[in-house]
C-alpha cells in the first residue's frame, strides 16, 4: 500500500499522486529531489541571475500541474519539460545581448572532403581541463553554451549535459528524435572547436 | 580504403554513436576512421566535448536559493490551496 512507504522511499510517481491528492510531504520530497537538477538546468539555458526564477517558477507550475500528470512520461522527463518551458520564457523575456556566433569553430574541410586540421590540432580539445585554470574553464564553459544558437542550446544542455535520452529530449521539446540528434550534433561540433580553440590561445 | 570522405563522415558521427546507422554505413565509417588519423583524432575529441563541458559547467544549488523556494513554495501553495 503506497501510504505506509516513507516519502524518502517512494517512486516519484507515487509521490506525485499523493502530492496531487493535497499531502504536502510528498510535494517536499518531489522538490527535494529535482530542486538542484532544475537550478544547474536554468543556469545552463538562462543565467545564474535568472535561475532563482526559473526554478521557482518550475515548482509552482509542477504544483498547479500535479492533478493533470497522468503518468504518460515519467515525473522526471515532465518536470524537466516544465523547467525548459520556464527556462526558454525567461531566455526570451529578458533582453540579451546575443555574443558572437561559434559558426567559425565548425570543422574545415578541403576540396576532396578531408579535414584541414592536424591530428594534433584536431585532439587538442581533450587537453582543456590541463590548459586552463578551473574557474576559467568553468567561466569559459558557461559562455560557450551561451553562445549556441537557441536552436542548438536546449537540446544539447538536456542531452549532453543533463543527459536525458534522445527520446526524452524529443518529447520535451516536441521534434522527432533525427531532429535533437542533428542539433546535438552540431552544437557538439561548435563547441568541440571552441574548446580547441581555448586551448590554443593558452598556448 | 572506404569511400567515405572526412566530411561526411563527421556528418554521420552522432548517428553512429547512437546506433542508429545502416550497417553497411557504420562499417564504412569504421574502415573509415580506421585508416585516417585525422579522422580518428578528430572522433575522440568529439567525444570528450560534451563530458568537458558538463563537469565544467557543473553548478550546486546555493543554501540560500533553496530556503527562499521552500519559503515562496509554502507561500503560493497555500494561497493556491486556500482559493479552493
Amino acid at each position: 500500500m503506497d501510504g505506509v512507504v516513507p516519502a524518502a522511499d517512494a517512486s516519484d510517481e507515487t509521490l506525485a499522486a499523493r502530492a496531487a491528492a493535497g499531502d504536502d510531504s510528498a510535494f517536499e520530497e518531489l522538490v527535494r529531489r529535482y530542486q538542484a537538477r532544475v537550478f544547474r538546468l536554468a543556469c545552463r539555458i538562462t543565467t545564474d541571475t535568472d535561475a532563482p526564477d526559473v526554478l521557482q517558477e518550475t515548482f509552482l507550475q509542477v504544483y498547479r500541474n500535479l492533478p493533470s500528470f497522468r503518468g504518460e512520461s515519467q515525473f522526471g522527463t515532465w518536470v524537466y519539460r516544465i523547467a525548459t518551458n520556464a527556462a526558454l520564457m525567461h531566455r526570451r523575456s529578458s533582453a540579451r545581448r546575443p555574443g558572437d556566433s561559434l559558426e567559425s569553430f565548425l570543422p574545415g574541410f578541403d576540396a576532396e572532403g578531408r579535414h584541414t586540421a592536424t591530428p594534433a590540432e584536431l585532439q587538442v580539445t581533450a587537453r582543456a581541463e590541463e590548459a586552463l585554470d578551473r574557474q576559467v574553464l568553468a567561466a569559459k564553459a558557461r559562455d560557450g553554451i551561451a553562445r549556441l544558437p537557441d536552436l542548438y542550446r536546449t537540446p544539447f544542455v538536456l542531452r549532453d549535459l543533463e543527459g536525458l535520452g534522445t527520446s526524452d529530449v524529443a518529447r520535451i521539446l516536441s521534434v522527432e528524435p533525427a531532429t535533437v540528434r542533428q542539433r546535438v550534433h552540431r552544437a557538439r561540433l561548435m563547441l568541440r572547436g571552441y574548446l580547441a580553440h581555448l586551448v590554443e590561445v593558452q598556448q | 580504403m572506404s569511400d567515405v570522405a572526412c566530411a561526411s563522415g563527421v556528418e554521420l558521427l552522432m548517428d553512429y554513436l547512437e546506433g542508429v546507422l545502416p550497417p553497411d554505413v557504420r562499417a564504412a565509417l569504421d574502415e573509415h576512421v580506421a585508416g585516417c588519423e585525422r579522422c580518428a583524432a578528430f572522433v575522440a575529441s568529439y567525444c570528450d566535448t560534451p563530458r568537458i563541458l558538463r563537469d565544467a559547467s557543473a553548478v550546486t544549488l546555493p543554501p540560500d536559493v533553496e530556503a527562499s523556494l521552500a519559503s515562496f513554495l509554502r507561500a503560493r501553495t497555500n494561497s493556491f490551496r486556500n482559493r479552493d
